[in-house]
């Protein structure tokens, strides 16, 4: 093997382009200034070349005619722009058969892709090709960066050129068209009826679309046309249509028809050019077929006379999957990998039928050619599109409820496969990053929204050639997946067998069935039990949850015991690795198998339990949990051999037809490899094999479910999150808010004083005077001071009693009861939707008595005692007025009958509209009607969806190989359109943030952060503010977090005709009217990898705005850049690096790990790991390089943060729910790196409710421990769920210590009050012990780690009750009586 | 078209005539073959087919292959242009149809007569000491369990990169294969089949019943490394079976 790599031969392509355009004349822009070739070094090890997405280069299409000056023909110079590489070869070929012919002119042509333009040196090229050529040729350039580009470079000489033609593109490089008289420059502006035909139809793919019709059609009745225009008009349709025609033949005649017509040289040589050789526009192509079929009953008739087919293919049974190709690749001849495909799906003995379009909507053609027009029924099984693209509007202008109505109608599983498009293959294989953004935009988000699934990258592309070639691995895992998915839809339910899969996170027995939010074990009964009813073979299923869960863990044995799972398979070593093809390359990591994971020393142990056809087993964990070093030091590890002999079980020995990851969320999809667009040797897709995936999402997390889509496969069906409730008051809480009203009442009576100051004691028990500023008792108030204390307490209990909480876990198959919604619906209606023509309530009821509702959120934020109570009056008003209503359209078991029904009868007696009614008795009996009315036929919409029941019917769906619908993830409140769950969930068109809406909130947030800090630090504006970006919050919020470091810096974001944002430009600094603010920003890994664009964007924007020729103290990203350059000895522009991530295929800074673990030492342990996995940043000037190590400009970045900030995103996650939040948490960190040692502000941002928040961190830690650890409603209501329940609880208390370790803002009382909830209480201790005795016990221990550092005083009595417990708990899971 | 100067790959005149006696038309497994050329040219004589067409034009345009000039181009040791008749043959003989499309599809390759590859085959074996051919190639894929990548790398089609992961990609054509027949040539490196439509043609080609007969020993004493049998079997569901 040596010797081959060393060889001679082993020259890379990219290296033996550059040589040959060494040769070439233009060389000499290739060398580039200084700061290119550091970049250029920096990145090598990455990419090579110049660091950009793409190293080929135009000179591979360039083809000079021979020098032979005899001949004296005239020189015709043509330069062209495309998006893909197909038109190459066939374009080349023509070419040089012109130059062969030697007649009337030679050809000089050279080729441009789009992406290619990002390269200085290559654009240069480019304008110096332009400035000379005779004919320019464009074809979808819908990427607006380089749009721009191509238009400014040919705008320019477009008077001088012979001819512009450009097809279907953005519309400012449309009007560059110019042939003779014709021309688009009016386009988008004339009312000529010419232009109308663009514009009929403005949504969808209409203008491309309406632009294909009228080559269709505009020809027959042109040609009738005498005059010059007309003529021009003509020439164009012509030309377009041997564009679209493709064929070298095609384009042969094409360039003879504008060189002969519009070439001054060649005006009287008087050229012949046939007509357009016309391919079908869409039909059915087969490569074995004699011609295109029109037809799919000729097509199918012709399959069935295949002689060189064999029995398999000839069996009515085989499977039929449909193929929606581009013409533009079969015409153009480029059709290498299509053809592979075709074969190696008939090979696996399935049947094809595969479909092309040349529009840009295959909507229309796969309704027409894949059902059959007799019975409505699809020809096929499974549906593969090979083009990438969304199945309407390509990469120009979507229409998903099209496609989706399309889809519906085929109900079939529904596979995007991506050909690699601005990549070549060895740029693809070297990338850590894959995929390249613009490509996973296009080609991997957008067919997301029509429910796409599998972006499976099957084929690479040529650098010289420009030919698409097959990845045959990539082909084969492609095929036999859509093979497998279509058996779903031809199987019988009684022999599909299926994997059940459940996590076990952390790795604890106390974890099994770990997922958010989700009853597990009571969710997989139910499903089971469904199952059994619709025809699987279920047999032997227990008969209660728990008997499920005793099965499966040995619960009832072992629950005292060591854990001991039950063992479904033992698989000796040797018949793993003959199994498991990759198992080899995981030695590096775990040693030879079978290691000490999952294992007994001598086998690998599959643990679970089958039941008849279905396995429900336990998903192996990552496996370095334990092992602090590891996480210390492992950018990237390998699943261990246990966690590959798991899937190998599945796929290869159970014989899994699909398998169910069971919850948010495993460790599948995390495996290292690239980002998006896996390849033969990224993890995700080894395990995952060719087994389909299907996986029940929490809704709330689209980001995540992301990620499992593109990496594993998933098909995602989203589940409701348990509906939320008001965290209502307890305990102290209780009696202060019983004090309050009654001083309300009585304080003009003399009693004020008094009652005050039962309330501020009473507060301070409560520990509220770290919130609210509490007179020292006793003090002497006017009757404004004590109005204004009581306000500010009232309002302080007023927030934590209205907090929506999810109370207890969900169980799939049981939605919530209408009035178990009635919270959720509260709060959906505290949000105005204008655009919808709905006004909030609380906005409404607050008109009635002549008030602003904006007014009354900022008097009760200040305290203001009036404001505080009218609040709450509007809140409880609300409460009421949609409890009565939900009252009304509910039956008696609390279940909604028929809500559109009910409502219908409703309306009919306005008198009789039960929230009118119940409003009546209330100060706003004079609400306004209409408005109420609009806002509760919303409202009833909503009802309905929230109690819908689909996550089962989906989930059936996906097993009998249907199409599961798609729906965006998200919030429920901000975003109804989440409901009713069951969906593919999806997230969106990452081009489409920050919305004009999401800049605007974000502002808002900005501006009170800035005041916060202002106020808390001398009326001085921090100089930087080290922030978090988010996935799922950037989801749901449409951009908000990436808008407001954009507002921190003072730039704001340029949409682009398509509303797509791929710029920004600067605020000035008048209209800012502050310094721009510096930030550090660490992206999660999850917005890498979904977001990577913005990344590139914000980047872009932090080096422009430190390249702002402006004074230090008002651009403070200026500032520090400059110092920093001076001190590294850099540019300024590689200084102002404040975008930063995890390595591509690594996630988390791992903080949360080491701390559920109890696995780290100190605080600077946890600290030099979050520096070592976050210093990653991304470079716009070197974007194809991914994450580079940038470690000491990061740390030097966050030693000038002055403050720290996050944002919550939504009602049910918050601070201590998940690990995540505190294992990006930089506070003590940054403290730690700042020269002064000072600690800076930590804020947190809550945009959950319609007033936005912004909050100290500690402030948010206590809301949170007040609203959920200590709250009696949410921990009876997570005891509720039994085991489960035990390790919520829990889990938030672990949280709580990470907070500690990480930012040092937990009060003491946080965890002497969970000490007395918990352990204190003698009742609660055993409800806890006997329900789950491992989380019980991870509860004391971490109670003592607490304590033991340094984060909880507490009296020795409470620390050796706990140390007795301790070894208590520990003895008897060890099985030792005592 | 193009395609009157080629001849039926079946016509006496492209065979040594030591071949001559399993002429296709006198064989049992011929039947089906005799058929289809008539078939082929009965379509492509109405050749309006847009693919037809096409294929035709993309398709290169040279001198006819023949048995002749191969084994003249491997005696004067040019593999190069040995190995682009092997193709071009290879076409020739999968009939008319793959002739106007340029390529062979997979299932062509059923109907290729025995004599025809064991003669490409035996004249890459006679000129390169037995270490070229599709017999050479089979029996290396099989000892790699019949997995193309392994058998790429092992051939030489592939080679690694200098990626942190152990990867491969294909070598690109034709600069960086070797032909020539050095110490350093990996075996079994020519004659190349090209995997740009996957491998399913290559598949085909070593699995045609052509290279079964004087192997059933060998398939047993393959590699018996751990869990071949698991393997080959797996596979063997999946192995297209275009045997009639």
């Amino acid at each position: 093997m040596a010797s081959l790599v060393s060889s001679p031969f082993t020259l890379p392509c990219s290296k033996a382009e550059q040589l040959s355009s060494l040769s070439h004349k233009k060389l000499l822009c290739s060398f580039l200034p200084s700061r290119r070739a550091a970049s250029r070094f920096r990145c090598a090890v990455a990419t090579g070349g110049n660091g950009l997405f793409t190293q080929t280069k135009p000179e591979v299409r360039r083809i000079i005619p021979d020098a032979e000056p005899a001949s004296g023909l005239p020189r015709v110079k043509v330069v062209y722009v495309v998006l893909e590489a197909q038109y190459q070869s066939s374009l080349s070929a023509a070419v040089r058969a012109l130059n062969a012919d030697r007649q009337h002119a030679s050809f000089e042509v050279v080729g441009y892709l789009v992406e290619e333009l990002r390269d200085d040196s290559t654009y240069q090229t480019f304008c110096e090709d332009v400035a000379d050529t005779n004919v320019f040729i464009g074809s979808l350039i819908f990427v607006e960066e380089l749009a721009v580009k191509v238009k400014e470079a040919v705008e320019k000489e477009r008077d001088r050129m012979d001819a512009v033609l450009v097809f279907p593109s953005m519309p400012e490089v449309m009007r560059l068209n110019k042939l003779g008289s014709f021309s688009m420059s009016q386009l988008g502006q004339s009312k000529s009826s010419f232009f109308q035909l663009f514009k009929r139809k403005k949504t969808g793919a209409g203008f491309a679309e309406s632009m294909l019709k009228l080559v269709r059609t505009l020809p027959k009745v042109l040609k009738y046309l005498p005059s010059d225009k007309a003529q021009d008009a003509r020439l164009y349709i012509l030309s377009l249509q041997f564009w679209l025609g493709g064929s070298p033949e095609n384009l042969k005649n094409f360039l003879k028809m504008i060189a002969g017509n519009y070439v001054p040289a060649l005006r009287g040589a008087k050229i012949d050019y046939d007509d357009p050789v016309l391919f079908l526009d869409n039909g059915i192509w087969h490569p074995m077929a004699p011609a295109m079929y029109d037809d799919v009953k000729e097509y199918l008739n012709w399959y069935g006379t295949r002689r060189d087919a064999n029995a398999k293919l000839k069996d009515p049974n085989s499977p039929v999957i449909g193929l929606v190709l581009q013409r533009s690749h079969i015409v153009t001849g480029d059709d290498a990998h299509y053809v592979a495909v075709i074969m190696e799906l008939e090979a696996r003995g399935a049947k094809v039928i595969p479909i092309f379009a040349g529009g840009l909507d295959f909507s229309g053609p796969a309704e027409r050619h894949l059902v059959n027009p007799v019975n409505g029924r699809p020809f096929v099984h499974a549906v593969v599109s090979l083009t990438g693209f969304a199945l309407v509007g390509g990469p120009a202008r979507q229409d998903h409820p099209r496609a989706i109505e399309a889809l519906r109608k085929l109900d079939v599983p529904y596979i995007v496969a991506l050909p690699l498009v601005f990549q070549t293959t060895e740029e693809w294989l070297n990338s850590t990053l894959g995929l390249h953004p613009i490509q996973v935009a296009l080609q991997v988000a957008l067919p997301e929204l029509d429910g796409g699934m599998e972006p499976i990258v099957f084929s690479g592309r040529d650098g010289k050639t420009g030919k698409s070639h097959a990845l045959h691995k990539r082909v084969e895992q492609l095929c036999t997946r859509a093979i497998r998915w279509a058996e779903l839809k031809r199987k019988s339910k009684g022999e599909k067998k299926i994997a059940i899969t459940v996590f076990s996170f952390p790795p604890d027995k106390g974890n099994v069935g770990t997922a958010a939010y989700l009853n597990v074990f009571s969710s997989i009964f139910s499903v089971l039990r469904e199952l059994e009813h619709s025809g699987y073979n279920v047999a032997g299923l227990p008969e209660t949850a728990d008997g499920l869960i005793e099965d499966a863990i040995h619960d009832k044995e072992a629950k005292f015991s060591s854990p001991s799972l039950n063992v479904a398979y033992r698989m000796s070593v040797r018949e793993y690795q003959s199994l498991t093809t990759y198992a080899a390359a995981l030695e590096e990591n775990w040693g030879k198998p079978p290691g000490n994971l999952n294992s007994d020393g001598e086998n690998l142990l599959v643990y679970g339990k089958q039941y008849g056809n279905v396995f429900i087993g336990v998903q192996p964990t990552f496996g370095y949990e334990g092992d602090p070093m590891r996480l210390l030091f492992s950018k990237s590890a390998s699943p261990h051999h246990g966690f590959a002999a798991y899937y190998s079980f599945v796929e290869k020995i159970f014989g899994a037809d699909a398998v169910l990851h069971f919850g948010t969320h495993g460790s599948l999809e995390f495996m290292p490899g690239k980002q998006v667009g896996m390849s033969d040797v990224c993890y995700p897709d080894s395990l995952i094999g060719n087994i389909p995936n299907i996986y029940y999402y929490a809704a709330n997390n689209p980001s995540e479910a992301t990620i499992a889509k593109r990496r594993s496969y998933a098909n995602t069906i989203s589940y409701l999150t348990p509906p939320a409730e008001n965290a209502g008051l307890y305990k102290g809480l209780k009696q202060l808010s019983e004090l309050i009203s009654s001083y309300q009442s009585l304080k003009d009576s003399g009693r004020g004083p008094q009652i005050v100051s039962s309330i501020i004691s009473t507060a301070k028990q409560c520990n509220l005077d770290k919130d609210v500023s509490l007179p020292v008792e006793g003090e002497q108030l006017s009757v404004k001071e004590r109005d204004l204390v009581v306000g500010k307490v009232y309002s302080k209990i007023m927030e934590i009693e209205s907090r929506l909480l999810p109370c207890g876990l969900h169980v799939i198959g049981e939605p919530p009861s209408a009035m178990e919604a009635v919270a959720t619906l509260v709060n959906i209606a505290a949000l105005d939707r204008l655009e919808d023509g709905i006004y909030s309530m609380p906005g409404i009821l607050a008109q009635t008595v002549g008030r602003q509702i904006e007014d009354v959120y900022w008097g009760s934020d200040k305290g203001i005692l009036e404001d505080v109570e009218l609040l709450r009056q509007i809140t409880e008003a609300s409460r009421g007025a949609i409890t009565a209503f939900v009252e009304k359209t509910t039956n008696k078991k609390g279940q909604v009958v028929d809500v559109a029904e009910k409502l219908s009868s409703i309306l009919g007696f306005s008198l009789a509209e039960p929230w009118v009614l119940y409003l009546s008795k209330t100060k706003f009996s004079r609400a306004d009607r209409d408005k109420l009315r609009a806002l509760f036929q919303f409202l009833g919409e909503c009802l309905k969806l929230v109690v819908a029941d689909n996550e089962l019917a989906s989930l059936k769906q996906a097993l009998q190989g249907s199409y599961v619908e798609p729906g965006p993830g998200g919030d429920p409140i901000r975003n109804p359109k989440v409901l009713p769950t069951g969906k593919n969930i999806h997230a969106l068109d990452p081009q489409a943030i920050p919305t004009a809406a999401a800049m605007q909130s974000a502002k808002v947030v900005v501006d009170r952060l800035l005041a916060r800090q202002k106020a808390d630090n001398d009326g001085k504006y921090p100089e930087t503010v080290a922030l978090v970006l988010w996935g799922t919050d950037n989801i749901k919020t449409y951009g908000e977090s990436l808008a407001q470091v954009l507002w921190m810096i003072g730039v704001r974001p340029v949409a682009d005709t398509f509303g797509r944002v791929n710029r920004v430009e600067p605020v000035s600094l008048e209209e800012l009217s502050r310094p721009r603010i510096d930030v550090v920003v660490n992206c999660s890994g999850v917005f890498r990898d979904l977001f990577i664009n913005q990344m590139n964007l914000l980047d872009r924007a932090v080096k422009m705005v430190a390249e702002l020729e402006e004074p230090a103290e008002q651009n403070y990203v200026r500032k520090h850049a400059v110092e920093q350059a001076a001190e590294l000895g850099v540019r300024v522009r590689e200084a102002a690096t404040r975008v930063f991530s995890n390595a591509s295929g690594s996630y988390s800074s791992n903080v949360n790990l080491a701390v559920e673990n109890s696995s780290w030492n100190d605080e600077r342990q946890l600290q030099d790991m979050y520096l070592s996995r976050k210093s990653f940043a991304f470079d716009s000037d070197s974007p194809g390089a991914g994450m580079t190590e940038r470690r000491k400009i990061f740390e030097m970045a966050l030693s000038t943060a002055d403050a720290t900030f996050q944002n919550l995103d939504s009602s049910e996650i918050s601070l201590t729910d998940v690990s995540h939040y505190f294992d990006s948490d930089p506070t003590n960190m940054v403290q730690s790196l700042r020269r002064d040692g000072k600690r800076p502000g930590a804020y947190i941002a809550d945009t959950t409710t319609a007033n936005a928040q912004v909050r100290t961190l500690a402030e948010t830690v206590r809301l949170d421990a007040r609203t959920k650890l200590l709250n009696p409603k949410w921990y009876e209501g997570m005891l509720a769920s039994g085991y489960e329940g035990v390790r919520e609880i829990e889990k938030r208390l672990t949280n709580t210590v990470g907070w500690s370790a990480t930012s040092g803002q937990v009060d003491n009382w946080v965890y002497e009050e969970s000490n007395t909830t918990f352990i204190k209480d003698e009742e609660m201790l055993k409800r806890l012990m006997q329900r789950n005795p491992n989380s019980f016990r991870k509860m004391v221990q971490t109670f003592l780690e607490a304590s033991g550092r340094g984060y909880w005083e507490t009296s020795e009595e409470n620390l050796e009750r706990l140390r007795q417990l301790y070894s208590e708990v520990e003895d008897r899971i060890e099985g030792i009586d005592r | 078209m193009a395609t009157a100067s080629l001849q039926s790959p079946h016509h006496p005149h492209l065979y040594h005539c030591r071949h001559r006696r399993h002429f296709p038309s006198t064989t049992t497994s011929s039947s089906s073959s005799s058929i289809f050329p008539t078939l082929s040219l009965s379509s492509s004589s109405s050749s309006t087919s847009t693919t037809a067409t096409l294929a035709a034009i993309l398709a290169p345009v040279t001198s006819s292959p023949t048995f002749d000039a191969l084994a003249g181009l491997l005696a004067a040791k040019d593999f190069q242009q040995a190995d682009e008749v092997t193709r071009r043959l290879l076409i020739a003989l999968a009939g008319e149809a793959a002739e106007k499309r340029g390529y062979v599809y997979f299932s062509e390759v059923q109907f290729i007569a025995h004599a025809d590859l064991q003669a490409i085959d035996t004249l890459w074996l006679r000129h390169s000491a037995g270490r070229f051919g599709y017999s050479v190639q089979r029996r290396i894929w099989k000892k790699a369990r019949r997995d193309f990548t392994r058998f790429f790398i092992k051939v030489g089609w592939m080679r690694r990169l200098e990626t942190e992961v152990e990867q491969y990609t294909y070598r690109s054509f034709p600069g960086e294969f070797i032909w020539e027949l050095g110490d350093g040539t990996p075996e079994g490196h020519l004659p190349l089949t090209n995997a740009l439509r996957g491998t399913q043609l290559l598949g085909s080609i070593l699995t045609h019943l052509a290279f079964e007969v004087e192997e059933e020993e060998e398939e047993e004493s393959a590699e018996k490394e751990e869990g071949e049998k698991d393997v080959s079997s797996s596979m063997r569901l999946f192995k297209p079976d275009y045997s009639f």
